[in-house]
């Protein structure tokens, strides 16, 4: 503010977003970001942790009250930095090895309905046996074991159909 | 990828659906596909996920004060490999803090923007010996048992002072107070101290071992 002001004027009401009003719409945003980066990683505490990164990363934008329309799309690009950079770590490859298709893409829908779609675009592309064996593992939450009882079969032959159950996986284009 | 990739795999599997970190290490990455698949699975387990309350509250409080008290404590930025930096800025706001908290004790530490440095050959380590090598900003003891490597971090989990290696007691020893450290890094004595970071650090087919630290 550069303008003077002379004795008994009303000073000016300049309207700033409040701090906790520009909080709480970035926290909806970053609950978006959340909900994208989780059902990327698998887990709460690396979740929590990249998440943790993008908001602070997106500080300056976010300060500056742009609508939450403008600031989503720098939130996400950020996010697929954050992603890019931790798989890179943890796998120790750089990213320009890393595929950045691998796991990394813009959700097409909100993520609300992301998740699930997606993954049942690559269960339903499987052969009966592997989408059987991921279906009984990750979303029923079944043992090795109670996945080799399910399917008459041997816990190490089950956990070698896994491995290669994940690799065709890895290969089906989920429709986006 | 050290031993039957489907057992390796199976183990980060069991670790996801049990909701814990995911834990890589050198040689993963032969797999990245089927990793990156299955943390996709079981992200999706359980449907879309929300911030759990606390994470988020804390994330709230950590926007609004970012700007006024994103410093860098000296203990997080020497484990972090950043001592030079945060002894010569003098408390200067430094982007790390903006960008990820600094490293707790025990915990791995994550370079930022880390590089797999060449520190050694595995056949120069000396089985149950620690051997002291630095990675860019990362300093680690390296300890071999037959071909597996360890590194746990050379700086203190209590104050921020370098460990020196007691070949005759088998310990790591402070430098500044009388606690000791075992070669995986937990407190051996009287003092319940946390256990030491431990550092990323992988054997590469020809021999030669690396630490993740920076350039």
């Amino acid at each position: 503010m550069t303008s003077e002001k002379r004795v008994g004027e009303p000073a000016d009401v300049v309207e700033l977003p409040a701090a906790s009003r520009a909080t709480d719409i970035a926290l909806d945003e970053l609950e978006i970001v959340y909900a994208f980066i989780y059902a990327r990683v698998g887990n709460r505490a690396d979740a929590e942790d990249l998440t943790q990164q993008v908001a602070m990363k997106a500080i300056p934008r976010l300060r500056q009250g742009a609508p939450a329309s403008a600031i989503r799309g720098y939130l996400f690009a950020t996010a697929r930095s954050v992603l890019g950079g931790f798989w890179s770590t943890r796998l120790g490859l750089s990213e320009a090895e890393l595929h950045e298709d691998l796991a990394l893409a813009l959700p097409p829908s909100p993520p609300s309905e992301e998740s699930a779609d997606t993954v049942q675009q690559i269960l339903a592309q499987l052969s009966d046996n592997y989408r059987r064996v991921l279906e009984l593992r990750f979303l029923h939450g079944y043992s090795l074991k109670e996945v080799a009882a399910e399917m008459n079969s041997t816990v190490g032959a089950i956990k070698v159909m896994q491995l290669r159950a994940l690799r065709a996986a890895a290969k089906v284009r989920p429709l986006e | 990828m050290n031993g039957k990739p489907e057992n390796r795999v199976e183990k980060i599997v069991a670790d996801l659906l049990r909701g814990r970190r995911l834990k890589l290490r050198g040689g993963d990455a032969e797999e990245k596909a089927a990793i990156t698949v299955a943390a996709r699975l079981a992200g999706a387990r359980q449907g879309p996920q929300r911030m759990h309350p606390g994470f988020r509250k804390r994330l709230a409080e950590s926007l609004e004060r970012a700007p006024r008290e994103a410093w860098i404590t000296r203990r997080g930025a020497l484990v972090a490999g950043l001592g030079l930096a945060a002894g010569a800025a003098g408390g200067v706001l430094l982007g790390r803090a903006a960008v990820a908290e600094p490293v707790k004790a025990s915990e791995p530490i994550e370079p930022v923007d880390g590089r797999w440095i060449d520190v050694a050959a595995a056949s120069e380590l000396v089985e149950g010996q620690g051997k002291r090598v630095v990675a860019g900003g990362v300093g680690a003891y390296l300890f071999r048992r037959g071909e597996a490597v360890t590194a746990v971090s050379s700086i203190c989990s209590h104050l921020p002072c370098e460990l020196w290696w007691n070949g005759a007691s088998g310990h790591l020893a402070c430098t500044c107070h009388p606690v000791k450290f075992t070669s995986d890094g937990h407190p051996a004595g009287d003092y319940a101290l946390p256990a030491l970071n431990k550092v990323h650090v992988r054997v590469t087919p020809s021999g030669r071992v690396e630490v993740l630290g920076t350039a």
